[in-house]
């Protein structure tokens, strides 16, 4: 098992009306992508900021390559690279500039080709000479990570990288950050995007009013609390669901289509059989694999859209 | 040491490709100079226009205008003596307007052969609350005394004589300089932090920048360092703009230059202090606006402070830029070197107190 690169125990803020975070644990690993997943408000920030050197916590413990950040940051900076919540680079200069200015800053001092070797890496090269607040949001967000990664950190702190970015451009951005970890870095990303979480991530922990309610591999919490697989008659409506019923097979029925649930993939083709025999009248059968969403639900109680839980 | 001149120099491109900071800090000083300095500072005439209508038109009446003539500070012009003055005032927006009786020349020759008792009186018709106006009496009562020694034949006993205090030979334009000088001190640094401060704290810049080995001090020490610069060069380019358009003569002294390094500390000070505590953007120009002005007017940049009511002066004497304006004007026009010195003392101790403020409030930690 690889070494842990932050370990958190029982770690607190609270503020006196609210507690952002109230006494959480978990670690993570080097080289993999590590997703703290909530709602807005769920403590995601805080924690990572705590871990960024940029709150003090009421308690608890948190070291980052085992220095106690509240004392120590300073000795770990040059190895952690930073891209905040709502980032916005600065507005009039050109992401050559911006990527050179932002290394000095770490006393790193890039040669021209050091400079457009991380905007390549990040896709930016043709927009390299191009004044930042004429970018588009994703382009703004490349620029972000680039800057985060010129001091070659080990660990980088993704805060809700893809926040408000149009579907493409956030699955360009899963792109850049399976890049990270295949480049052996150790990503902490924060999101409240489930499928992104699922897409990316090697260890879940889903946050909710400061606590994390779960935490494992994606795979595993879906199995855990997804509750398998579902089989979708689509268009068998009520009258389906209630010769399923009458056979004895539990359904439900949501937007004229019954789901009838089974809880490992052995049982879906002993399902269809009996399905199959019953001539209901159906336009589609396929079968829909349990998600983050079903175990965010499970364990929140609420479905989670744009950040907000749904009532 | 290279961090700051990073950050000097990002800072630097980015407000020089802000058109609205290049043109306060580098072409509004130069309008100011320009326009002010076409103002007062000679090409056409400034005398004061009157109108005479000569109701007595003879010889006597001739020679009262010759002396109001000699005043030079007036020129005046004929009106025609058959209209109503005041219908003719009014109807072409006249401001002054001077009228000589009929009889003015018997009231003279009575005089002249022994009646103590013969007078006559010209009338100025004129606007009190314009300044013109002011002038045109001092002219016409200047003419008369003038007029009247030579009725009684005696020369004037006491003569005004005029001697410049100035160590240089200086136009009104070298008094001038300063103040906008002063002015630029003040806007450019003030204006621009307030906003800076704002925009940084409310689109996260100060945390993003506290991942950095960037210190909060190094921060502070190139913005001072990036509007010291510019302001020497924004003094600079007022310098040669009033040199060769004007023919100016004041002097860049080094006190000089040290009073200017030291208002722009203060001030960048100043400007921090109120962007860490206003709200937003747009809050920062209200409240960069509301300390400014005053200072714009009250602290001698335009007009001295001594020609200032007396509670005006006592506002200005509190304000940190009347020391900047006098400083320089002391230095650069007067030569009184010891004055400016006391005045960059004062100076550098206002900009360290408003220093310390926004370097101890200023956190780039969340709470």
């Amino acid at each position: 098992m690889a070494e842990a690169v932050i370990e958190v125990r029982g770690l607190t803020k609270h503020y006196p009306d609210v507690k952002a975070v109230d006494g959480i644990d978990f670690e993570v690993r080097a080289g993999e992508i590590f997703s703290l997943l909530g709602p807005n408000g769920a403590g995601k920030t805080t924690t990572v900021e705590i871990l960024e050197g940029l709150r003090d916590p009421t308690g608890g413990e948190a070291r980052v390559f085992g220095v106690d950040v509240r004392t120590g940051y300073a000795k770990i900076r040059d190895r952690v690279g930073v891209l905040p919540q709502d980032f916005q680079p600065f507005d009039r200069l050109k992401p050559r500039e911006a990527v050179a200015y932002w290394a000095a800053l770490f006393d790193r001092f890039l040669t021209k080709k050091e400079v457009a070797d991380v905007l390549e890496r990040v896709g930016l090269t043709s927009r390299a000479d191009t004044q930042s607040m004429n970018l588009s949001g994703g382009e703004k967000r490349r620029l972000g990570i680039a800057m985060s990664l010129v001091g070659d950190p080990d660990l980088v702190f993704l805060d809700e990288p893809t926040t408000g970015l149009d579907p493409s451009a956030r699955r360009d951005l899963w792109g850049l950050i399976r890049g990270l970890k295949a480049a052996g870095k150790t990503v902490v990303l924060t999101t409240h995007y489930l499928d992104e979480a699922e897409q990316l991530a090697d260890h879940v922990a889903i946050m909710n009013k400061g606590r994390i309610v779960t935490r494992g591999i994606p795979e595993e919490l879906i199995s855990r609390h997804g509750g398998g697989t579902t089989i979708v008659l689509a268009g068998a409506g009520k009258e389906g669901a209630e010769a399923l019923a009458a056979r004895g097979v539990p359904a439900t029925v949501e937007n004229g289509n019954v789901l009838v649930h089974v809880a490992t993939p052995g049982e879906v083709r002993g399902m269809l059989a009996t399905v199959a025999v019953m001539d209901i009248p159906v336009t589609e059968i396929y079968t829909k694999r349990a998600t983050l969403e079903d175990v965010f639900l499970k364990v929140v109680g609420a479905r989670m859209a744009e950040g907000e839980l749904a009532a | 040491m290279k961090r700051i001149l990073a950050d000097v120099r990002a800072f630097g491109v980015q407000f020089m490709r802000s058109r609205i900071g290049a043109f306060f800090a580098i072409a509004f000083p130069i309008i100011l100079i320009l326009l002010f300095g076409a103002i007062f500072s000679g090409g056409g005439t400034t005398k004061v226009p009157i109108y005479v209508q000569d109701l007595d038109n003879t010889a006597e009446s001739h020679a009262f205008l010759v002396a109001l003539n000699n005043t030079t500070v007036v020129d005046y012009r004929w009106m025609p003596p058959g209209v109503a003055i005041l219908d003719y005032i009014s109807s072409r927006s006249i401001n002054t307007a001077l009228q000589i009786p009929v009889g003015f020349e018997a009231a003279v020759n009575r005089s002249r052969a022994g009646d103590f008792n013969a007078s006559v009186s010209v009338t100025l018709y004129g606007d009190p609350t314009q300044s013109s106006y002011g002038i045109a009496i001092a002219a016409v009562n200047g003419a008369a005394t003038q007029f009247n020694f030579g009725v009684v034949g005696r020369p004037p006993v006491v003569r005004p004589a005029t001697a410049d205090i100035t160590v240089r030979s200086l136009k009104f334009i070298d008094l001038f300089l300063p103040g906008v000088i002063g002015l630029t001190v003040l806007t450019t640094p003030l204006f621009g932090m307030t906003n800076v401060c704002a925009e940084y704290r409310t689109r996260k810049f100060f945390k993003f920048l506290a991942t950095t080995r960037l210190s909060k001090g190094e921060w502070l020490a190139s913005k001072i360092v990036w509007y010291s610069f510019l302001m020497l060069i924004s003094t600079a380019i007022m310098f040669v703009v009033e040199r060769l358009a004007f023919g100016g003569s004041a002097v860049i002294t080094p006190m000089a230059i040290l009073l200017i390094l030291a208002g722009t500390f203060q001030f960048t000070s100043l400007g921090m202090i109120l962007g860490l505590y206003v709200r937003d953007t747009e809050t920062a120009a209200a409240v960069a606006n509301a300390v400014g002005f005053p200072m714009m007017f009250l602290a001698g940049s335009f007009f001295p402070v001594d020609t200032m009511p007396p509670a005006l002066q006592a506002i200005a004497r509190v304000l940190p830029l009347t020391y900047v304006n006098e400083g320089l004007r002391a230095t650069m026009v007067f030569g009184n070197e010891s004055t400016a010195f006391l005045y960059l003392l004062i100076t550098l101790g206002i900009g360290a107190i408003l220093f310390i403020i926004p370097a101890k409030a200023l956190s780039w930690k969340s709470k």
